[in-house]
């Protein structure tokens, strides 16, 4: 009974010095917020588009994975910002406001729906570059103040 | 043996485990904004023509402090907005009417008109609200009666629509 405990204990440490996400070719799986999606000073009843191949503004995620990796990406978008006292405004996503950029340019995009999941693959580098728009529609009666919303992006490796 | 086959249940588990822990990541940004103050705007003094005696047209110049018609605006601090009007061609009383044309408008940082910008209030204009968020803008126009215009008080609104 007791070389089984022993065993049990070795297989358990084992587990424990295993690093939490690695990939086929022992890689982790990285993905990193990079950049903020900034609306900067947006005026009551005035929408404000930022594209996602605005280099100041857009938001960016930078992903790491092995070479050749097939991936999906997957966001959850917040259909508001909050603001003060309790006030929101609306933070609208369209079909052509997800950039996949395996070089990591924003000049070079892919454009893809946020709003639904986006299969692709990695390249040799097994890097990307994932960057995001948007629209803040403030209302005209809209609440002076300072607006956030967080935004998280999945990144599932497909079998 | 009994150590064997559990030693082997264990390293499944533990591949299995390793092998679904591998497959996802995420990572949040953050989406900011931040709202200006919203535009308000008061009719602050009406367009006053005064007396209007028949087949005398009279105008009241937007320079005409006392007279003219005047709105105030206020709104975020030193950001340009756009401004335009509503402008009627006549005046009303009852069923009787009295044209009313030749719009002037004049925009300014202050209420004393000081350092005022005319404009063609037809076509509209884009000033700058004040380091303070102030801007005062005044409308002049005239009235041409008939000479057998009706004796009557003849009204008609003017409005000023202001955008960022």
């Amino acid at each position: 009974m007791k070389p089984l405990t022993s065993l049990v204990i070795g297989m358990a440490l084992l587990v424990a010095t295993v690093p939490p996400v690695l990939g086929a070719q022992g890689k982790p799986l990285n993905v990193t917020g990079m950049h903020n999606l900034t609306f900067g000073a947006v005026f009551p009843g005035v929408p404000r588009v930022i594209s996602r191949t605005d280099p100041a503004n857009a938001g960016q995620y930078d992903v790491g994975y092995s070479k050749f990796a097939p991936i999906q990406i997957t966001f959850a978008l917040p259909a508001v910002m909050n603001g003060p006292a309790g006030a929101t405004m609306p933070l609208v996503f369209g079909a052509n406001d997800g950039g996949y950029s395996s070089p990591e340019t924003i000049t070079s995009q892919v454009g893809f729906d946020p709003r639904v999941a986006f299969a692709t693959t990695l390249d040799k580098n097994g890097r990307a570059a994932v960057f995001l728009g948007g629209t803040a529609q403030p209302l005209a009666s809209q609440r002076a103040g300072n607006y956030t919303a967080t935004i998280t992006m999945t990144v599932t490796v497909l079998p | 043996m009994r150590i064997s086959k559990l030693s082997l249940a264990v390293l499944a588990l533990v591949i299995s485990a390793s092998a679904v822990q591998a497959q996802t990541n995420n990572a949040s940004i953050t989406a900011t904004a931040a709202v200006q103050t919203p535009i308000n705007v008061v009719g602050a003094q009406q367009l006053n023509f005064g007396n209007v005696f028949p087949g005398v047209n009279k105008t009241v110049a937007a320079t005409d402090l006392t007279n003219a018609g005047r709105f105030d605006v206020t709104g975020q601090a030193s950001t340009p907005v756009t401004l335009s009007f509503t402008l009627p061609a006549t005046l009303s009383s009852g069923a009787n009417t009295m044209p009313i044309d030749t719009y002037t408008g004049i925009s300014a940082l202050n209420s004393a008109q000081t350092g005022g910008v005319a404009f063609n209030p037809v076509t509209g204009a884009t000033p700058t609200l004040s380091g303070t968020g102030a801007l005062f803008v005044w409308i002049g126009a005239r009235v041409t009666p008939a000479t057998n215009q009706a004796q009557g008080t003849y009204t008609a609104n003017v409005t000023m629509t202001v955008v960022y």
